[in-house]
């Protein structure tokens, strides 16, 4: 079935299989594998997208539900050709390991600080709850966020 | 992990929905928010011909009430749910039992429908095709054999639901609509009681709409969950508790529910005759955290021990009492 949907600013009609999950579009049919898959199954938020702004998990939604709606991933946040203020927190306090995580971390992190200009350090980790680590032990993750909601990067 | 083929339909009213799900005879799979049932198809736990999404039908969405009652559409998130006001001003448990389920991105996907209708779960079940494949079929996946209990002639799966002990505790009902006819039951005959098929909605049939009453006077409710991490994980054991008072802080009516107790919430029915026109107590509370303890029945197929767990019923029976006493203002 065809869709239209806007990816990261970009208004996109493709074909799709019925059984096609967002994830392998993204991936494999439009190619921006900075979004990525690990647990498959809802528990790791490696996967998590924006959709209309608020973050979902794409290896748990199908391609034919993004019929109209607008969705971000994490090519989709830099400015020009900068990396976002949080991106740049993250790798100034060494919230990045192995990266595996990090699209999602991010992802999340944006949403957070568009809602909440000045999240508590507890507030920080309700945001990324849903977001697993196996590298950091999240204290530099939560660093980087509220240093980024601070721009003290 | 890829999903299984199936056929797609999308329905954009309520109406066409049960037209569709009369037209396919029950092989349309209603799709709600998914972070349930693709896992399951992932894992080969169900095979739907046809997945029926109904995020497009808006009429199934949103928090209405007037002065006697609270109406939740069935597709409503769980996130607008744990941070809707008049939820969290005079439905406290259901709002903390929204607010509990997983973790924030599926907090956005999931909804309310789809969390009260969830399968049960079982650890010799929710497994992947690989894994169940040197094994005979269990009573869960239609065999005769139980491995959690070695000998049983039932199923034990969990139901492991947060949303449905806190609506139980509020008396909420659900509407269960079909072609051409709609029932209003009580939430608590949504569940069958047996793990192999728990919950009890015909092939045709939606859930479409959660009712809840709006208790009168002064009362406070709770929902405590217990879980290995404070996210993503299921309840292993779980309370919901109401409890209304008069102006003597005399109780006039009480109700105590679990979750993750057997295959369906479980009322703790011995709370009204205990705390009803009595002060709320420590012995009583007790009284009842030991009703409760009883009343769970409890084996090895969940993250903890089945004694553990079951020592832990006490505990969150208490902590949900306690904290529904201490929210009435």
């Amino acid at each position: 079935m065809k869709i239209r949907f806007i990816l990261n600013g970009e208004t996109k009609v493709i074909d799709v299989e019925a059984d096609r999950r967002v994830i392998d579009v993204i991936r494999e049919d439009l190619g921006l594998t900075g979004t990525k898959e690990a647990c498959g199954r809802g528990e790791c938020g490696s996967c998590t997208i924006l959709v209309d702004g608020s973050p979902k998990l794409s290896c748990l939604m199908l391609a034919a539900q993004l019929e109209g709606r607008e969705i971000i991933t994490i090519e989709g946040i830099k400015k020009d050709s900068d990396m976002h203020p949080i991106q740049e927190a993250f790798i100034k306090h060494g919230a990045v390991q192995c990266g595996f995580c990090t699209p999602g971390m991010v992802l999340v992190s944006f949403d957070l600080l568009k809602r909440n200009k000045k999240p508590s350090r507890d507030e920080i980790r309700e945001a990324i709850s849903g977001n697993l680590c196996r590298c950091t032990g999240y204290q530099k993750i939560v660093d980087a966020i509220e240093a980024a909601a601070k721009r003290e990067l | 992990m890829r999903l299984p083929s199936f056929n797609y339909l999308e329905p954009i009213t309520l109406t066409d929905a049960l037209n569709l799900m009369e037209e396919y005879h029950g092989r349309a799979q209603p799709l709600a928010g998914g972070t349930e049932l693709l896992p399951r198809m992932k894992l080969g736990l169900t095979h739907p011909t046809y997945l029926m999404s109904l995020k497009e039908i808006h009429e199934l969405k949103g928090i209405k009430s007037n002065k006697n009652e609270l109406y939740i559409g069935g597709m409503t998130s769980l996130r607008e749910i744990f941070l809707s006001t008049l939820l969290q001003q005079k439905f406290l448990a259901i709002s903390e039992a929204a607010g509990s389920v997983a973790a924030p991105p599926l907090r956005n996907m999931g909804t309310i429908a789809g969390n009260l209708c969830q399968d049960t779960r079982c650890f010799f079940y929710n497994q992947s095709y690989f894994w169940r494949r040197g094994l005979k079929p269990c009573f869960k996946a239609g065999g005769n054999v139980c491995y959690a209990v070695p000998g049983s002639k039932k199923c034990f799966s969990v139901y492991q639901g947060d949303l449905a002990p806190a609506l139980i505790a509020f008396n909420a009902k659900v509407r269960i609509e079909k072609k051409g006819s709609s029932r209003i039951i009580p939430i608590e005959e949504l569940f069958s009681g047996k793990g192999e098929k728990p919950i009890v909605i015909a092939d045709d049939e939606l859930l479409t709409q959660v009712i809840v009453p709006i208790p009168e006077g002064i009362y406070g409710s709770s929902y405590r969950k217990f879980r290995l991490r404070n996210a993503l994980d299921y309840p292993l054991v779980s309370a919901a508790a109401f409890l209304a008072i008069d102006s003597e802080k005399k109780v006039k009516s009480v109700k105590v529910v679990l979750g993750a107790a057997g295959p369906a919430p479980v009322i703790v029915k011995e709370a009204e005759d205990i705390l009803k026109g009595k002060k709320v107590e420590e012995s009583a509370i007790n009284e009842i955290a030991e009703a409760a303890y009883k009343r769970a029945q409890m084996v090895d197929n969940l993250g903890l021990p089945a004694s553990y767990r079951k020592k832990m019923v006490r505990v969150f029976t208490k902590r949900a009492i306690e904290n529904a006493f201490n929210s009435i203002k």
